[in-house]
């Protein structure tokens, strides 16, 4: 499995400059205080991760992992694994930032809210990748890509929805109590998605 | 008899396709061509035989059960899937040290030397040629004893074809090593393969020894009055042209001597695809 993770960092290395340009570009709009970077950040490696199915899915990288040994399991677990490492380097990189720009603003910095955007961060990627997975292994990136925008769509109607019929304040508490148990929520939410995808993987055809 | 690749009963339906009830045995130690047209179902095979794809029937590597275990010991060149373009020859070196225990990265390195294989490359700027012996480096580069090659020679000149033929007859010397090689180009396999199977529309229409296609198979050319003095039980196909007629025999010897023919041709396997598939 080690093997299938390094591929998919060796993308993301091969991509780096256009990454990079991203996050000082970002990095610039959060100091001017235009753009909100805690919430985009993050969702850098939702971008990476689409580009590296994009490149296996125009390769056909996944039949030809198949023919190594072990293939079919660790391709998914790699993705996963990968995609970890990714939501903590780019979550890390926002902490940095709320420091460094705290730093050079001479502004004290507020450390709940730097942790809860951390934490808010890390549910919130977990989440869309944990929903989006499933779906790509099923589908295929190409197809899986509509499926994703349909989705948004939905999780926005409904949370707009949900805002204007349920009282604020029990909303409040559904996500204070998400915040307190934040870990178990993700992990369960992790595990839950991951046996979903190898279980469509090992069905899957190429 | 050791076997590389036992096939039994191989069956896997498609919405317009099926490959049907095919079955062939590779021994240890021999290179066996598998021929067809395309269409023909070798991809199918190959895939099934790696389980890319699920199928119904009876697939059995290197004698083993366990088929990670198995391919622990396959090198694959596949027709059109590779590692992803962005990559290059050293990234690759990079992952399949951390994926095979017996990666060499020693002589996957003479490899890209002696292919001239430029390491830092991405391998979208590599010509088709190019990314061709990259795919057989990375095949051949963790010793393994059997290569499993779809299409290995297709898009390379005559010179480059020449030196991978010759990468997998040293690859041979090895007595344990066997090689599972499709192909469109058959002269290629004419100089290396022990044994052929010819598939057609899913089905197998020949499993023969390849010397024995070459030496004991022929073709005999005459006109309508001759052949209508040929027993139907002597030829396996006739293929009418404008003036004569061309038999595809299987026994040189047998027939020359039955019809006292005095021209009877060798045949290529190239020939040979062409009669069994035009000829009636």
């Amino acid at each position: 499995m080690l093997g299938f993770i390094k591929k998919d960092l060796l993308i993301v290395k091969g991509n780096l400059k256009t990454f990079l340009l991203i996050f000082v570009f970002y990095a610039f709009l959060a100091y001017t205080g235009d753009v909100d970077i805690t919430f985009i950040l993050p969702f850098l490696s939702v971008m990476v991760m689409m580009s590296s199915f994009s490149y296996d899915a125009y390769n056909k990288w996944d039949s030809y992992a198949l023919s190594i040994p072990k293939g079919r399991e660790n391709i998914v677990k790699a993705k996963y694994l990968v995609t970890l490492i990714l939501i903590t380097i780019t979550s890390l990189l926002v902490l940095f930032l709320f420091i460094f720009l705290s730093y050079i603003k001479k502004e004290p910095l507020d450390l709940d809210m730097v942790f809860s955007t951390f934490i808010g961060n890390i549910i919130g990627t977990v989440l869309v990748e944990c929903v989006m997975y499933p779906i790509i292994f099923k589908w295929g990136i190409e197809k899986a890509r509509i499926a994703i925008f349909a989705l948004v769509i939905i999780f926005v109607v409904t949370l707009g929805f949900l805002i204007s019929k349920v009282d604020t304040i029990n909303l409040n508490l559904v996500f204070n109590y998400l915040f307190k148990y934040w870990y178990i929520f993700t992990i369960l939410i992790l595990l839950m998605s991951l046996a979903l995808s190898i279980h469509i993987y090992r069905k899957k055809e190429f | 008899m050791k076997k590389a690749i036992e096939v039994k009963n191989l069956t896997k339906e498609y919405k317009d396709f099926k490959l049907d009830n095919i079955s062939f045995t590779l021994p240890v130690g021999t290179i066996m061509g598998f021929i067809g047209e395309n269409g023909a179902g070798k991809t199918t095979t190959i895939k099934s035989i790696l389980d890319i794809i699920k199928y119904d029937g009876e697939i059995k590597l290197m004698d083993k059960d366990n088929k990670n275990e198995a391919l622990k010991d396959i090198g694959v060149v596949l027709d059109d899937a590779f590692f992803p373009e962005i990559l290059n020859a050293k990234d690759i070196n990079t992952i399949m040290k951390s994926t095979y225990q017996n990666w060499d990265s020693k002589l996957y390195f003479k490899y890209l030397n002696d292919f001239k294989i430029p390491s830092k490359k991405q391998i979208k700027q590599l010509s088709k040629g190019m990314h061709k012996k990259l795919e057989i480096a990375v095949a051949l580069a963790h010793h393994p004893k059997l290569l499993i090659l779809d299409e290995p020679t297709t898009g390379l000149d005559p010179v480059a074809r020449s030196e991978i033929l010759e990468i997998f007859q040293n690859f041979m010397v090895d007595p344990e090593c066997s090689i599972f090689i499709s192909s469109h180009i058959t002269s290629d396999l004419e100089h290396i393969a022990d044994y052929i199977v010819f598939i057609n529309e899913g089905k197998i229409l020949l499993n023969e020894k390849c010397h024995v296609l070459l030496e004991e198979y022929g073709i005999v050319k005459c006109k309508k009055e001759e052949l209508e003095n040929i027993a139907k039980e002597d030829y396996i196909r006739v293929r009418k042209y404008r003036y004569d007629y061309e038999l595809l025999i299987k026994n040189k010897k047998e027939f020359k001597k039955k019809y006292n023919s005095e021209v009877i041709d060798k045949i290529s396997l190239e020939e040979l695809m062409v009669l069994m598939l035009k000829g009636e």
